[in-house]
């Protein structure tokens, strides 16, 4: 059976509270009846302002792994880490499960991330028919993978706030924080930008 | 022009449209074309989520007023919770991945707990509570930006690795936030967003 889309039947749907409004009752620029948020058929210059960010989340992912996100001190002396050199500690020091973790969340989940919408945003670009329903899983895979890699973030705060023995032991997060923060927010931002519907939007659609 | 008169449900991701139908209790309904969730089940446990909001701003409470990790040395104790995150990443330019952790550690829970506690405090008396549409439609954009699950993670991920040098204690904040992170998913199967279903409950 060929499904039958809201578009063609005249009809928009609410992104926030689902409420599903006739566009003959209305006028161009609405707001929803019942939460009064804008309603469009399609999300306005979704595949643009998704690019956007996924750009600025990709320039922003290089000073994040150069520049240092800790500045450790001891009486053994002061170093300075990047997200690389924290995995690659905890593997020297035997916490090879902690590094695991770690690089999943700091590293394979944005670069997935920056491959996944990249891909959708590409395949939307050219009208692509092709797999429509592996894209339609990516992405909500994109979307509920997002925030893990806040991870990274919340260790360094918590080992900043724990390490405060002054000469002894202390710790400073690095500049290198910042740049990871922008990057998980702006591809977060990323995802949902960009329209979903536009993948099935292509002639035969929702077949 | 033809009017459609049958209620009909759209699929968020890919737009199909349905005739509503009756779902039992429980019962979801999947988009024939992408399988994302169309609608669920409305009559919402409006007691068992009222019960578990409590739960969850009693666990918030304790998580954010006890330690979640300590370390002592030499008769120094340094603690960490997520406040404690937060200032430590305050000075200078990290001040702005201090914001990001206020919002998703600490502001987007407390709101989402609050609002759903407010919403439904009205709703068990059959009541609608004022600025409904509102606050369920602030629930929707919050959710994204809740992270308590990660701040529990991170904490476990810190324990191991400072306990290599360092006597590392894990304090009451770190039960409360897994207690916490259990209650927030238990929440969110609850689906606020079938609760639009109350929309018909008067105004008090």
């Amino acid at each position: 059976m060929q499904p039958v889309r809201a578009i063609d039947l005249g009809l928009m749907t609410c992104r926030v509270c689902a409420q599903v409004i006739d566009r003959a009752t209305v006028g161009a620029n609405v707001r929803c009846v019942r939460c009064h948020r804008v309603v469009t058929t399609r999300m306005r210059g979704s595949v643009e302002k998704s690019l956007a960010l996924l750009i600025a989340g990709m320039i922003l992912y290089f000073p994040a792994n150069l520049l240092p996100v800790l500045h450790t001190s001891s009486v053994r002396g002061s170093s300075d880490s990047t997200i690389i050199g924290g995995i690659l500690e905890f593997w020297d020091t035997g916490s090879w499960d902690i590094a695991a973790l770690i690089f999943l969340a700091s590293v394979v989940v944005p670069v997935t991330k920056f491959l996944a919408i990249g891909l959708l945003l590409w395949t939307v670009r050219w009208h692509s028919a092709w797999a429509r329903h592996e894209r339609a899983k990516l992405y909500r895979f994109v979307e509920f993978i997002g925030y893990w890699s806040m991870l990274d973030v919340v260790v360094v705060a918590i080992t900043c706030s724990l390490l405060q023995f002054k000469a002894l032991a202390s710790a400073e997060p690095g500049l290198g924080i910042v740049f990871f923060c922008a990057v998980v927010v702006s591809t977060m931002m990323a995802a949902r930008s960009f329209d979903p519907r536009l993948i099935w939007d292509t002639p035969g659609g929702g077949a | 022009m033809e009017r459609l008169v049958a209620p009909i449900k759209v699929c968020r991701d890919c737009d199909t449209a349905y005739a509503e139908v009756e779902l039992g209790r429980g019962e979801l309904a999947r988009c024939r074309n992408c399988h994302a969730v169309v609608a669920r089940h409305p009559h919402a446990d409006i007691d068992k989520a009222l019960a578990i909001a409590i739960s969850c701003a009693i666990l918030f409470l304790i998580a954010n007023l006890t330690p979640v990790l300590g370390i002592e040395v030499a008769g120094t104790r340094t603690e960490a919770n997520i406040w404690k995150a937060v200032l430590s990443m305050g000075g200078g330019w990290t001040t702005l991945s201090a914001a990001v952790l206020v919002v998703t550690m600490l502001l987007a829970p407390m709101l989402q707990v609050l609002l759903v506690i407010w919403l439904l405090s009205f709703a068990r008396f059959e009541r609608r509570s004022p600025g409904f549409a509102q606050v369920l439609a602030l629930l929707h954009e919050l959710r994204p930006w809740s992270m308590t699950e990660v701040f529990l993670l991170g904490s476990l991920v810190a324990i191991v690795k400072l306990a290599n040098f360092l006597p590392i204690d894990a304090g009451p904040g770190v039960w409360a936030l897994g207690g916490l992170t259990i209650l927030l998913a238990m929440l969110a199967r609850l689906d606020p967003s079938s609760w639009w279903a109350l929309e018909h409950l008067e105004k008090p």
